[in-house]
């Protein structure tokens, strides 16, 4: 990874506390105006979504029923759920609002969330070990982990997961390989089990089984169109997160690098670990703001809407220390995502050779190999980052 | 003495009335729709689901609190105006003597303060208006602002009625002991006696500072007419700055068989406490004497014993108290961030699980049980080891 002296790391938190400070101060009738805007436009959409789903014997309404629910859902769990559960609005003291109450609409218990992913993902972020968000536990993306037969097929995996993304998060905390391995047992987990199988049951009984029958001669229409929808949800949030954690350049870190660590090496952990895109403002708010994967993990209780604001600031503080801003255009990173999955899937031998971007290695060999890359993608991108380096 | 802020009353009715009306004529009863409001959007008041969208059309239908609309505003003295307020229908009524929370947002900040009705019962029940009186508060958070926001035809939120009944009983006789607003409560009992037509005799001892402070004085005039048996002594206490004349034992002598008379006291707690003094020396009998303990700040509390090790399981965060916080300042100090509202153990927003261990409520004194309860937060500390759920 990279590295800082103890004095930068100390610099480099004072830097970030004082955009977080000046932030925090902020806070007022802008942000809940922005959040009640968010959660009209999400109801809208879900009950215009439900509405039109019943016609949905005629294509554009199918068409636009579905659109319709899966951006509902998009924003329900991206841009308010997440955003909600992480605190950002805790602040206002409205019990619809509140971290510890909310509930959202998929699978996953907002408590199991918050432990897996508040906790333990934003704590430990790319720490291989300790956040089992990196890769899911299905997916080898760095070589820490010993390779297996087995990782050759990881690609389906990855397609399973960004299919069935919900289910995936869903049962996360079960930790299947932890229970595989007998670290864990089914007992400790029946809590969870219970909890799962309620709040799965609820979602399921809703999509599946309600609102369907509520529309009982076309339901075949609504149950294909409510799938339609979820996997719509799916496919966009699940590509939006192997986004911000999984692109070529973002840094995993191994448990000894951080033990005992400061707050300087936790921000500089948060800032090379992550990775933004970039793309227009739409698209920045179906993905929660998730697109600044690094601002909000550098900030994650800070109404994620600003992040777009306060971008420009992180980036200085990145530059002034000279560490990477990883950001780049959507397809762009997602390719990367793509080769990474596709690169740790194979023997280590066969991928040095292969794919010699994600050799470990001093800094300066890694830049050596990468203007060596036979890859298209990132020799574009060198391209790219040298025009804007001249540029600039 | 009585304790006679009485939560539980206000928020069992406070809880699910809202859309018992609509749902509860459709079909299924009401626990079945809840059910299955709760499957279909994920909370435990499945009503405030379509608060966003129905708010937009027309405010007064918001289910997340009772919107109530401001009908007039009038200036009382230089620092306190009275509210007349219109609510949803659905809100439940009052009793003389209780009070409610204004709920309002304030740079995107939901506040729950706590005032008390200031006219009598038959207000709302003749032509659906209540009022409430508001004094600022110098230097407060909300006060200052409440009186300058809100103008006529402006929602505002407010809760159900809650607090002691105070609803004047015929033939006692009565001592009302009053300092600044909290002659806001008495107003109104004093309203629902004339209502009632009630010949009890009863003396208002009224303290205020000076002439200019007096809240309520038309109505207290106007009152005066239609209770014969009223005695009404409005004491200026500092409007001579040289002859301070504040309570004593002289004004009490004064009242005609003191010791006869069901007495209650509203107002700030210094003088509530001296007058509680003042009339134990008298020889009223304690059970005579309720108070409305209604202007107490966090403070700082001196319990013996108190203080001890407080665990907040969820985040697992521990922390030794000395006893001179409340555990809603010690979470809050360890990090954490606690629902909270009014934080004087009125509204409930800070109510917690405590698994295990002991809490003193400072402001009854009295120590909790061992074992899992709901507390609040705001008006406990600890005495022993205590484990949250937080």
């Amino acid at each position: 990874m990279q590295k800082l002296s103890e004095e930068q790391l100390e610099n480099l938190a004072q830097d970030l506390d004082a955009i977080r400070n000046e932030q925090m101060a902020d806070l007022g009738q802008k942000d809940a105006d922005y959040i009640r805007g968010i959660i009209r436009l999400h109801r809208t959409l879900e009950f215009g979504g439900r509405a039109l789903m019943p016609l949905g014997f005629i294509p554009p309404f199918f068409l636009a029923g579905m659109t319709s629910l899966g951006i509902a859902k998009i924003l329900e769990n991206m841009e308010i759920g997440h955003n909600v559960m992480h605190g950002q609005y805790d602040w206002m003291n409205d019990p619809e609002l509140n971290s510890q109450t909310y509930e959202w609409d998929t699978i996953c218990t907002a408590d199991s969330w918050k432990r897996t992913h508040n906790y333990e993902h934003h704590t430990y972020t790319n720490v291989i070990g300790k956040d089992r968000d990196y890769g899911y536990a299905v997916l080898r993306l760095e070589d820490e982990t010993p390779w297996k037969p087995m990782h050759l097929l990881q690609m389906i995996n990855f397609i399973n997961l960004s299919v069935f993304f919900q289910w995936g998060v869903g049962v996360h905390e079960l930790e299947f390989e932890k229970l595989r391995s007998g670290e864990v047992t089914l007992r400790e987990k029946a809590e969870f089990l219970r909890d799962f199988a309620r709040k799965g049951g609820r979602q399921v009984f809703k999509d599946y089984a309600f609102y369907p029958a509520l529309t009982l001669p076309v339901a075949p229409v609504v149950i294909a169109g409510n799938f339609g929808a979820n996997l719509i949800r799916n496919l966009w949030a699940s590509s939006v997160i192997f986004c911000g954690h999984f692109t070529e350049d973002a840094e995993s870190f191994t448990e000894e690098e951080c033990e005992n660590e400061s707050r300087g090496h936790w921000y500089l952990r948060q800032l090379t670990g992550s990775s933004n895109f970039t793309g227009p403002n739409w698209v920045y708010t179906l993905s929660g703001h998730l697109s600044h994967q690094i601002e909000h993990h550098v900030f994650p209780d800070i109404p994620a809407y600003r992040y777009r604001e306060i971008s420009p600031q992180v980036q200085a503080v990145c530059e002034k220390y000279g560490l990477h801003y990883n950001a780049d255009s959507f397809p762009r990173q997602y390719a990367t995502v793509l080769k990474r999955v596709t690169a740790f899937s194979l023997p280590d031998r066969m991928r040095e050779r292969l794919f010699p971007e994600f050799n470990e290695g001093d800094e300066q060999g890694k830049v050596a190999d990468r203007t060596t890359s036979t890859s298209l993608v990132s020799r574009l991108r060198n391209r790219v980052s040298s025009t804007l380096s001249a540029a600039a | 003495m009585q304790e006679s802020i009485n939560m539980e009353k206000g928020v069992d009715r406070g809880q699910g009335r809202s859309y018992r009306g609509v749902l509860a004529r459709v079909g299924p009863g009401r626990d079945t729709w809840r059910w299955l409001g709760q499957q279909l959007f994920n909370r435990e008041n499945p009503a405030m689901y379509f608060d966003p969208l129905l708010e937009s059309i027309n405010p007064l239908w918001a289910q997340r609190y009772i919107p109530a609309r401001v009908e007039t505003i009038e200036a009382e003295t230089h620092d306190s105006k009275t509210l007349t307020l219109r609510p949803a229908r659905r809100w439940g009524g009052f009793r003389a003597g209780q009070h409610l929370n204004l709920e309002v947002e304030k740079d995107g900040r939901w506040y729950s303060r706590p005032f008390s009705l200031s006219c009598s019962p038959s207000h709302w029940e003749q032509d659906g208006t209540i009022t409430v009186t508001i004094k600022k508060v110098a230097d407060g958070e909300i006060t200052p602002w409440l009186l300058e926001h809100f103008q006529p035809g402006d929602v505002i939120g407010i809760s159900r009625a809650y607090g002691e009944d105070h609803t004047p009983e015929p033939g006692h006789p009565m001592l009302f002991i009053t300092g600044g607003s909290g002659i806001t409560p008495v107003l109104s009992q004093l309203e629902a006696m004339a209502d009632r037509h009630l010949r009890n005799p009863v003396t208002l001892l009224y303290f205020v500072r000076t002439d200019a402070d007096v809240i309520g004085g038309c109505k207290l005039e106007a009152l005066a007419e239609r209770l014969p048996n009223l005695e009404l002594r409005i004491v200026a206490a500092e409007q001579d700055p040289q002859n301070p004349d504040h309570l004593g034992p002289h004004h009490l002598q004064a009242v005609e068989g003191l010791t006869e008379r069901d007495c209650f006291l509203c107002g700030p707690p210094g003088l509530m406490k001296h007058a509680q003094n003042l009339l134990a020396d008298a020889g009223v009998p304690e059970e005579q004497v309720s108070s409305t303990l209604f202007a107490v700040g966090p403070g700082v509390v001196v319990t013996e014993d108190a203080g001890g090790t407080v665990h907040f399981s969820r985040s697992d965060i521990t922390v030794e108290s000395a006893g001179d916080r409340r555990l809603l300042e010690e979470a809050e100090s360890a990090g954490l961030n606690p629902r909270y509202g009014c934080r004087m153990g009125i509204c409930h927003q800070c109510s917690c699980r405590k698994t295990s261990g002991i809490v003193i409520n400072q402001q009854t004194g009295q120590p909790s049980g061992y074992g899992e309860e709901t507390i609040q937060l705001c008006i406990n500390v600890p005495q022993g080891a205590v484990e949250l759920d937080l």
